[in-house]
Order: structure tokens, then C-alpha cells, then sequence
């Protein structure tokens, strides 16, 4: 046996080896999460430690008591309000944004560049008592649309950092092009520039949306009334519940994360890059 | 169509002056060569032309109307860039159209002049196709007929033909030039290739530093060069240059140059004494005895370029450069004798030409 066929042997087993170690550790817990869901109270009082699934006795009460009696029909709208309303919001100025600080030349074009980043630096659990403190006293706490101006201030210096990066690597000829063809600049960015940024645009509005619809500490601290909670807050509400049954904040659990795989895989696609090739010389 | 006055452009960016004060006027229907080594500002001129960049002095008149105050979009130009920037999410026929529908030009007529264009430039079997499954120079023909579609008053093309291999380039260029006589349009040819300026251009404005140097038609710009810059950048192999000293010996004007002595016999020259370049293009030496002035020079090495030779020699403490037929056969050592006819040869007085 050759070293380099030893050597090669060795890395393919590890490599299979690390795979299957990884995927343990990552989807175990969302399986447990899924087959706990899917069993009737008493099922998981008799066996708790059993893993597998009788096909026969699939129990769907959990989620329609999560859903209708407990109100998650309302925590899933509030939550698709915010992170729709997010995901455009972000999406748009990010766009402008970065298109001003990777094209137009203006005063303080550097600082600015600069400083979208060190916002972020900040972590939020620093800003949360104060922003709590101002937004008591103004009045504005225990508001959905709050909570949007939040999630925006979280997600567009990371959004407009990636749009930036991505429309620097745009040829500024082909917007020359544009303009002299007849476009004024938003014509460029909305007939050039944005068809050309699809998969940027994808991956900012995935990662806006997964901000917004996970986020947990704001929606927390900020909402008091449970006809506007979101869905994290909602699970906690839930799993901090008297009458604490197991199978129900696995349902609730299920409820929050299929929409972000489902979301995740549809995007997924979009997310391929080499939109630009054939634009210049070759 | 229109005519094209420059007034005084003159840019800076920081402390680089790019231009400084260009004046130039393009004729209606003139194909204009701007000609000149990276870095002379012509890219930046055509750039103001278009309204890209602003100038930070002077004026761009279309037929006389100053467009400084008007956007790109609004002074009615067409560009072809080097890199061709085509729209790589449209197809050719969307590419082509794209400016009319820009100008809310009604359906039907876009796709008669996108077809028209197409014809004119052999492309229509590429309509549906996008610029990504497109060859080098197909792409440059979608570029120049995104151009054309528009029927603008000016063409602005920058180094449009520089992207391409050598055997394409040339026959692109007789299209070019083909195609100006068809179309009768002002163009702004942006090139850093003499042989592009001197075979397309009507007229040709070298430059260097932001300034220029020279402007006027291609056999002026080579016969007579304005100074020691054209000179030298116009013509290949270059023209040999030498400093010296005129000096009048028996009554008949010498130049003095390193280590040898060049007879100007019948020439009118007010400079006797004076420090002077003397040019000589290596077409103008004659080898052999026979003509007025003779020099000896001894050879040095023999370029070989298939039609012709060029023989690099000696000259006194100089080199020479002589252009030979291809039969001529000539060692490495060899003494030649060298004939020039003075009324060939280009004086400069402090860099200008007398």
C-alpha cells in the first residue's frame, strides 16, 4: 500500500467520521424536537427516554392546541408582520445605502463607510436598558412597529456592510453605460444594479428575516401585551406556563423553526453567484 | 450629428492635474482621434464629453450649445467603453434597445432599429442570445451597435478595439472606418495605437499631461510633427533623434551632432549657434552613395521583420535606426554609407518645430 493511498484512506474516513459527528450533534435535537412533538402527553410520560416515532400514533393535538388555544395563530402573523415589514424595510435603505457609499462621491463618504459597522460592535444587551428606559418614557414600549425600528437598527449595518461589498465588485462602466443610455441613478440601481445584485439581495433578506423572526431579548423586554408577542417570546410564554407539558412547546418550537428551513432552502437557490459574467471583455 | 467644441477643459483630481486647458473643435461628420501614452487624460476627456466626470474649468459645446449643465442622459451622446459593458442580464436585442426604451421610443420602432443596427454589423443571428455565450468580438459589435441604435449626436468610443487579438483588431478597423462613411457621424476616438489613429482618423489630436500636443490630419501629424514629443511617438520604428548645434562652415549650415556632422545644405535657418534637435525618420536614409549628405555608420544588429529590415547601427556616439528593403543584407561590424536629403530632415529649437 502506497503513502499516499494510506494518507488518502485516512482523510476520506475522517471526513465521514467528522460529517457524521457534526450531524449528530446538529440534528438530533431538532429530531427529538419533531418526534416529540407528533406524541400524546401520556406517551411521553411512560417512555420519556424513547427516540423513535410509532408512525400509528402520530398525535397533531399539540398543535392545534398551541395554535388555537394558545395563540399562535396570532404570535405567527405578528411575527411575519415584523419580519416582512424588516426584511423590506432593511432590504431597500441598505440598497440605497450602499450604493451612496460604494459610488457617489460626498462629504464624510469614508466615515460614514466606517462607522455602519461600528454600530454593530455594540452588543444589544448593552443597549436594551437604556433603549427600555427611553422608550418607557416616551411612551412607545409594548409596540410592534417598535420593535420593527429595532430590528432595522440591528440589521442594516451588517446588510449594508454585504450590499456594499458585493456592489463594489460591480463594474462601474456598465452603470456609465446606463446613464448615458437614458437611466437617471435610481433608474441605474433599479434597472442594473439591483437585477444584477439578485443573490446579495437574497442572502441580505434571508439574514435580515432570521434576525427578526428568532430575535428574543427585544421582543422580551419591549412587549407586555400577548396579543403582540412574537413567536419567540410566544414559546417562552408558553414553556414558562404553569401547566407545563412538554409535547406543546415542541409543537411551538416546530412552528418557529419550519418557516425559516422552508425559507432557507427556497433562497438557497437564489443564492448562486456569476450573475455578471459577460458584461465585459472576458 | 453634430460639431464638438472643447473651451479650456481643465481637471484636477487632488493635486494631479489631468487636463489642463484643452481646446479642441470636431467638425460635423469628422472622426476624431484622441491619441496619447496611458495617463495623458484623453479617457478622462471623453469621460467630460460625456458628462461622467465634471470638468473643473471650462466648457463642451454641442453645435454651439453649451451641455455643462445637462446629465449624461440628457446631452444626447452615445458611448462604446473599452471593457464594452453590456448589460449581462439582457439579451442583445434588449442590450441594443435598452437606450431607446430609455427614451420611451415606441415598441415597434425600437425592433426596427435594433434589426437595422444588427444588419449594419452582421449580428442578428445573436438577438436572443445574452453577452455571456457571446465571443470577444461579438461583443464588441453589440457595443458598437447599443451605440448606433440611438442615432446620437456624438460617438464617444473609448479604446474600443483593444480588447481584441491582433488579426481581429485589424479587419474591425476597416469596418470602422467602412461604417463612418456609411453613418456620417461625429465621432471621439479614444486610442493609445498610432496605426488606429492614422487609419481612422479625419483628424488627430495627440496628447500628453492633459495637455495637446498636436492636432490635425494623420499625414500633417506625421510629416510635419509639431515637437519632439510627436516626434518621437508617432511613426514606428521611432524617429531618431539627435541634440546638437547648427554651425555655418563656407557659407552652408551643418548640424553638429554627437560625433558626427550632418550636412544642411540649402536650408533657411535663422538659428546659427543655437542649441537644435534634429530629427531623421528611418525611411528617410538612403544606404548607399549617391545622395547629398554622407555619413558612415556601423551596424550594429538587424531586425527582421518579414516585409522589411531594420538595421540599428552607429552613429558617432548615437544610434541609428535605418529602414531597409527586406533583400538588403548587411553584417553586424559593417561599415555602411548613409545618404539623407535635408529638406527630410525635422529641426526643433527647444522642443518645438522650426
Amino acid at each position: 500500500m502506497s503513502r499516499e493511498y494510506f494518507e488518502q484512506t485516512i482523510i476520506r474516513i475522517l471526513r465521514v467520521v467528522g460529517l457524521i459527528f457534526f450531524i449528530i450533534i446538529v440534528a438530533f435535537p431538532f429530531y427529538w424536537m419533531i418526534v416529540s412533538s407528533f406524541k400524546s402527553l401520556g406517551e411521553i410520560l411512560l417512555r420519556p427516554a424513547n427516540l423513535g416515532l410509532d408512525i400509528r400514533k402520530i398525535d397533531f393535538h399539540a398543535y392545534y392546541a398551541v395554535l388555537f388555544e394558545h395563540g399562535f395563530l396570532q404570535y405567527i402573523s405578528n411575527s411575519v408582520y415584523v419580519s416582512i415589514l424588516t426584511v423590506v424595510l432593511s432590504v431597500t435603505l441598505a440598497t440605497v445605502g450602499g450604493y451612496a457609499v460604494t459610488r457617489l462621491r460626498f462629504r464624510g463618504r469614508k466615515i460614514m463607510s466606517y462607522s455602519i459597522l461600528l454600530i454593530y460592535m455594540f452588543p444589544a444587551i448593552v443597549l436594551v436598558i437604556p433603549l427600555y428606559v427611553m422608550f418607557s418614557r416616551m411612551g412607545l414600549r409594548d409596540s410592534i412597529n417598535l420593535l420593527i425600528l429595532v430590528y432595522l437598527a440591528q440589521t442594516l449595518p451588517v446588510a449594508l456592510y454585504m450590499l456594499k461589498s458585493y456592489f463594489q465588485t460591480l463594474p462601474p462602466e456598465m452603470e456609465h453605460a446606463g446613464l448615458i443610455d437614458g437611466c437617471s441613478r435610481l433608474g441605474v440601481i433599479w434597472r442594473i444594479v439591483i437585477p444584477l445584485s439578485a443573490p446579495a439581495l437574497a442572502s441580505v433578506a434571508l439574514y435580515t428575516f432570521m434576525i427578526a423572526w428568532n430575535e428574543f431579548l427585544f421582543a422580551f423586554m419591549f412587549l407586555d401585551t400577548p396579543e403582540k408577542f412574537t413567536l419567540s417570546r410566544g414559546v417562552v410564554q408558553l414553556a414558562q406556563s404553569v401547566h407545563l407539558s412538554k409535547q406543546l412547546v415542541m409543537a411551538a418550537s416546530v412552528t418557529v423553526t419550519i418557516p425559516i428551513l422552508v425559507l432557507f432552502l427556497f433562497f438557497e437557490r437564489c443564492l448562486v453567484r456569476g450573475l455578471t459574467a459577460g458584461a465585459m471583455k472576458g | 450629428m453634430a460639431s464638438l467644441t472643447l473651451k479650456g477643459i481643465t481637471k484636477r483630481f487632488g493635486k494631479i492635474v489631468a487636463l489642463s486647458g484643452v481646446d479642441l473643435h470636431v467638425e460635423d461628420g469628422q472622426f476624431c482621434v484622441l491619441l496619447g501614452p496611458s495617463g495623458c487624460g484623453k479617457s478622462t476627456l471623453l469621460n467630460i464629453i460625456a458628462g461622467l466626470i465634471l470638468q473643473d474649468e471650462g466648457s463642451v459645446l454641442l453645435d454651439g450649445q453649451s451641455v455643462d449643465r445637462l446629465a449624461p442622459r440628457d446631452r444626447d451622446v452615445a458611448m462604446v467603453f473599452q471593457s464594452y459593458a453590456l448589460y449581462p442580464h439582457m439579451k442583445v436585442a434588449q442590450n441594443l434597445g435598452f437606450g431607446l426604451r430609455m427614451r420611451g421610443v415606441p415598441k415597434q420602432s425600437i425592433r426596427e432599429r435594433v434589426l437595422e443596427a444588427a444588419r449594419l454589423l452582421g449580428i442578428e443571428d445573436l438577438l436572443d442570445r445574452k453577452p455571456g455565450d457571446l465571443s470577444g468580438g461579438q461583443r464588441q459589435r453589440v457595443a458598437m451597435g447599443r451605440a448606433m441604435v440611438r442615432r446620437p449626436r456624438v460617438f464617444l468610443l473609448d479604446e474600443p478595439l483593444s480588447n481584441l487579438d491582433a488579426r481581429l483588431r485589424a479587419g474591425v478597423r476597416l469596418e470602422l472606418k467602412q461604417l463612418h462613411r456609411q453613418i456620417k457621424s461625429t465621432i471621439i476616438y479614444v486610442t493609445h495605437d498610432q496605426v488606429e489613429a492614422m487609419t481612422l482618423g479625419d483628424q488627430v489630436v495627440v496628447m500628453r499631461h492633459g495637455k495637446i500636443h498636436q492636432i490635425g490630419r494623420p499625414e500633417t501629424i506625421y510629416e510635419r510633427p509639431a515637437d519632439t514629443f510627436v516626434a518621437t511617438f508617432i511613426g514606428s520604428p521611432e524617429m531618431n533623434l539627435y541634440r546638437g548645434r547648427l554651425l555655418r562652415k563656407d557659407d552652408r549650415l551643418h548640424f553638429q551632432g554627437p560625433g558626427f556632422s550632418l550636412d544642411l545644405r540649402g536650408l533657411q535657418i535663422n538659428l546659427e549657434e543655437s542649441e537644435v534637435e534634429v530629427g531623421i525618420r528611418p525611411e528617410d536614409i538612403g544606404i548607399g552613395q549617391g545622395g547629398t549628405t554622407i555619413l558612415q555608420a556601423k551596424v550594429e544588429m538587424i531586425s527582421n521583420v518579414g516585409s522589411e529590415k531594420y538595421i540599428h547601427a552607429h552613429l558617432g556616439q548615437g544610434t541609428l535606426t535605418v529602414r531597409a528593403p527586406k533583400e538588403a543584407a548587411f553584417q553586424p561590424g559593417q561599415i555602411i554609407p548613409l545618404t539623407i536629403d535635408p529638406h527630410r530632415v525635422h529641426i526643433f529649437h527647444e522642443g518645438r518645430r522650426i
